[in-house]
Formats: structure tokens, C-alpha cells, sequence
């Protein structure tokens, strides 16, 4: 359960929800992308109130993030090709021009996500878990939303495809600019991606949580690697730690690399 | 080797002649009785000979149709057409285009099951009623759809719908509630509305097992098919051998029922390639 949760999250921010197992930072995120509704307050975006799920917010979960019955190049154009579209649309030949189109673009997503060309036909059983995640990536990048929502999004993932994905996902958002509000139980992760880290924890006694720490992440103290000096990056975890009170969030140093 | 090893692997060989002997031994068996009881009466027609079969079968299957008035000269037709007239084509057009419009009935069951998944109200309204409607036995209501429809063609088709599509409906009710939510919410995200979710998603996911789901109920439609046909027919597969069993035709009874076999392992066969071919996606459990 979730209670007086006020979050403002500016166009082009990347925003990590951290906190520990059960404390409802995929709940925030379900109800952001309107999958549950709030039982007080409102959720705007670019000023707008959204109830259900729609085209504004992108979403890349866990599991299931592609569609099994669609090649890659499918899945990626599903959402350029379902705009206004109706049941009827394959028989018009608007429709077939908007999809010529969009495969261009598609094709150029592909690339951009570091996947081969040949790999366009291959349905989404035939690729690895990061090659998955890739094309969710792309098939959601396409659709220009104004916010993108990850739900644990690379938690299934080996730890070096992880890293890769981390990679390219921050080259990703550079690029576009994008807004994305990502949820992970990972703090290094969290600290790697994010512009700004947002910790979900319960004070004592407390049956709901709350946002407990909003912990800055200056793009100036990053190195080249993109990673936060030695110290920088005790201090922020000390910080997260504290504020999600016992420290019990999942660290993975190792996929940190320092 | 040992018959009874879980982790054991049977080689090709091995697995080829297993699969197939219960066949052999099956037909050993029947023409073993078959040669004994023919030696003690040579007339014996309750397990007929294999020639007794072969000869039973080329009547159905090559002679006119008794019911029909012989034309001169028709045993002289060509094969085709003497084909054409027998009782096996005739009977086989008759029950197969009742089974074709029962089986042709359970893909818009298959539509209704997947609404009533993804529609809350639409589920409200069906749900409790399909579940009672499974709950009917289809061959005791078979009288009042005599009364009800006649005993013409509507009748066995409604004897199929009443006695299978619920199972088909609930089967795909099922499979729909079984697509992952984040497919949904997925559809919608990119810009789907709420048929496009239903049937540009979730339809197509759930397509080759409501295909399969069908394909498992092939025997029952065929079941409840022959139901009626034995009932109040005037021609159809099931109606000739109930006819037959009259005169203990055992030599043309046996070839109907291989031959009934033989053509819903067809369509099996047939439904389970095109499930393939059209959907290469899609990776059988």
C-alpha cells in the first residue's frame, strides 16, 4: 500500500524507484501506467490526467515485454501501425503504406538497439533475454511516449548482458531525450541509470509506504565510464540504505564492477 | 534393456516396432478367431473373413445405392461414377457435412469464450449460463430437439452445439484469462484499442491452442453426430451402421467403422499441419 506519494518527474529525467521487496515501488508504477487506480489523488502527465493504460506511456516489463506470435520486425511496428487503426484497417491500403513505412523505421530502431538486420524475422522465442528486451525497448521507443515505465525491466537477465543493457540503455536516453521512470530492487543499478533516485520505504509502525529519500544523481561527478567515483558511490548507497532504513535493498557490487 | 526404467530411451528401431505392435497383435488376434470360427462354419458372419471385408466394402464403395433406382448399364459406369452412386459416398456426403457444420460452429464458440474473458460485463452475462448449459447431457435433451427442430439436419447440428460448443466456449474462456495482463496493457501502450487488444493480440495468441482445443474435440462432435444420425437419420455413416446391425452385416460394419477412423484422423492430421504451418510461432506443450 501506498500513501501521500507526491513525485514530480521533469521531461528528459531518468528516475529510478528503489526500495525493498514488497514495498510497493511496482505498484507506483502500475498505477502511473494506469493499470490500478489510485483510491485518492491524480496522476498527470505533460498536465493531463490518465486513468487507463494509452499510447503516452511506454512500458517495458520483466516477462512477456514482446508479442510471442510476432516477428521482431512486427512487434515493432505493431504500435505505428494500431494507431486509429480498426479491425477493418489491413483492408485498406493506407494501411499497407503506413507499414511499409514504419518497417523502414523500424529497421533503423534495430540498428539503433545494436541488433542485426537478419534479425528482423525471428520471432521472440529465437532470441536471448537481452535481445528481448532490446526490441521491447525499440518497440516502445517508437511510439515517442512521453514517459517511459520499466518495470524491472533487466532483473531476469544474466549479469553481463545486465551491464550491456544498462550501457545501452543510458546511450539510449542520451540520444532521445526521453523521460523514463524505471523500477529496480537494485542499487547499482539504479545509481548507474538514473538522474534522480527515488526511495520507496515505511517509517516504523507504518502500514503504507511512502517516498522516503529523493537522492540526486549530478551528471557532472559521473567518469567516462558513466559510474560515480569510488566514494561518490559509498556515500549515495549510505544514503539509500539509510533512507530505506536497514539497508536491506539487494546490492550487486559485482555487476557494479567496483 | 528394462521396460520399466523412467530415464530409459528406447532407440528408433525399438520404438518403431513397440508403437506398432499392438496393431499387429490386434489383427493377429481377430484373424486368428476369425480363420477358427470359419472353419467351424464356413457361412459365419459375425467375424467376417478378410475377402468377406474386402468384398463388403467394394459393394459400399463401387456399387450403386440400393435405395436408388439402378440405371441400365451402371455397373458398366465408370469408376467415378460408380463411386459417386454408392451407398459409402453418399453416406460419408451426408454425415460429413453435418460434422463439417457442427465443427464450423465451435470457432464462433471460440470468439464468444474469448469475450467473456476480456469483457467483464460480457462474462457477467454468459458465464454462470454456459457453466450450467455445460452441465446439460446433450443426448437426454435429444428428444425435445426432435420435437423442438424435427428430425431433419438442425436437430444433429444442435445436438453437437448443445453438447460440445460449451466445452469450446470454456476452453477458450480459459486460454484468454491465461494471456499474460502485461500483453494486454502492452496492446494498449501502443496505441490498440479495445478490439484491436482483443483481436490482434490476444485472439492471435490464443489461436493455435483454441485450434488444438477443437482438434481434441473432434470425437465428440463425431460422438454426438452419430448420436442422432442412429437415432432418426435417413442416411449418414452412422445411420448405415446401425441399419447393418440388423442383418449382422459385420463385413461392411467393420470397414464403416475403419473408415470413420480413418477420416477423423485425417481431419486431426490435417488440423494439426495447418496449426503448424499457419502459426510457426507457436510451440506445442
Amino acid at each position: 500500500m501506498l500513501s501521500g506519494v507526491n513525485l514530480t518527474i521533469e521531461a528528459g529525467e531518468f528516475v529510478c524507484v528503489v526500495g525493498q521487496t514488497g514495498c510497493g515501488k511496482s505498484t507506483l508504477l502500475r498505477v502511473v501506467l494506469g493499470c490500478e487506480q489510485p483510491t485518492a489523488g491524480r496522476i498527470l502527465v505533460e498536465g493531463r490526467e490518465v486513468g487507463h493504460p494509452g499510447r503516452d506511456r511506454g512500458y517495458v516489463p520483466q516477462k512477456y515485454s514482446l508479442f510471442p506470435d510476432r516477428t521482431v520486425l512486427e512487434n515493432i511496428t505493431f504500435g505505428p501501425l494500431m494507431e486509429g487503426a480498426k479491425l477493418w484497417s489491413p483492408l485498406l491500403p493506407e494501411y499497407w503504406r503506413k507499414r511499409r513505412e514504419s518497417r523502414a523505421t523500424a529497421m533503423k530502431y534495430i540498428d539503433r538497439m545494436g541488433l542485426r538486420p537478419d534479425d528482423a524475422c525471428k520471432y521472440p522465442d529465437e532470441l536471448s533475454g537481452g535481445m528481448q528486451q532490446r526490441v521491447a525497448i525499440a518497440q516502445a521507443l517508437i511510439m515517442n511516449p512521453k514517459i517511459l515505465l520499466m518495470d524491472e525491466a533487466f532483473s531476469a537477465l544474466d549479469p553481463g548482458t545486465r551491464t550491456d543493457m544498462q550501457r545501452l540503455l543510458r546511450r539510449v536516453w542520451r540520444d532521445t531525450g526521453t523521460t523514463v521512470m524505471f523500477v529496480t530492487h537494485n542499487i547499482a543499478e539504479a545509481i548507474f541509470l538514473s538522474t534522480r533516485v527515488v526511495v520507496i520505504g515505511k517509517d516504523n509502525g507504518a502500514e503504507a509506504s511512502r517516498v522516503v529519500a529523493e537522492i540526486e544523481i549530478p551528471e557532472y561527478k559521473r567518469l567516462d565510464s558513466g559510474y560515480l567515483c569510488e566514494e561518490e558511490m559509498a556515500r549515495v548507497i549510505r544514503e539509500i540504505e539509510d533512507a530505506a532504513m536497514g539497508g536491506r535493498i539487494e546490492q550487486e557490487f559485482a555487476e557494479f564492477g567496483g | 534393456m528394462s521396460f520399466f526404467r523412467i530415464n530409459a530411451v528406447p532407440n528408433r528401431t525399438t520404438a518403431l516396432a513397440l508403437s506398432w505392435s499392438l496393431f499387429v497383435a490386434g489383427t493377429a488376434l481377430y484373424f486368428w478367431t476369425s480363420h477358427q470360427r470359419h472353419v467351424e462354419n464356413p457361412e459365419d458372419r459375425v467375424v467376417p473373413s478378410l475377402s468377406q471385408m474386402v468384398k463388403g466394402m467394394s459393394d459400399a464403395a463401387l456399387k450403386p445405392d440400393e435405395a436408388d433406382e439402378q440405371e441400365a448399364g451402371a455397373e458398366n459406369a465408370p469408376l467415378w461414377q460408380r463411386v459417386h452412386s454408392s451407398m459409402l459416398w453418399k453416406d460419408t456426403l451426408a454425415s460429413g457435412k453435418r460434422f463439417l457444420w457442427g465443427l464450423g460452429l465451435l470457432f464462433p464458440a471460440a470468439i464468444i469464450g474469448m469475450h467473456m474473458a476480456l469483457f467483464p460485463y460480457v462474462g457477467t452475462v454468459f458465464l454462470r449460463f454456459i457453466l450450467f448449459f455445460d452441465k446439460i447431457i446433450a443426448l437426454s435433451v435429444l428428444p425435445i430437439l426432435f420435437i423442438a427442430f424435427g428430425i431433419d439436419e438442425l436437430s444433429k447440428i444442435m445436438l453437437i452445439v448443445i453438447g460440445v460448443t460449451p466445452t469450446v466456449i470454456l476452453d477458450a474462456f480459459n486460454l484468454t484469462k491465461g494471456v499474460p495482463p502485461e500483453q494486454i496493457v502492452k496492446g494498449f501502450t501502443l496505441g490498440a484499442g479495445d478490439f484491436t487488444v482483443a483481436y490482434m493480440v490476444v485472439l492471435r495468441q490464443i489461436w493455435p491452442r483454441v485450434l488444438n482445443s477443437i482438434r481434441l474435440n473432434l470425437k465428440p462432435v463425431a460422438l454426438f453426430l452419430f448420436s442422432g444420425e442412429m437415432i432418426a437419420s435417413t442416411d449418414g455413416l452412422a445411420y448405415r451402421i446401425a441399419l447393418l446391425r440388423r442383418n449382422l452385416s459385420m463385413d461392411v460394419i467393420i470397414p464403416y467403422v475403419l473408415w470413420v477412423a480413418l477420416l477423423l484422423f485425417l481431419v486431426d492430421f490435417g488440423m494439426r499441419l495447418l496449426n503448424k504451418r499457419l502459426h510457426p510461432w507457436f510451440r506445442e506443450a
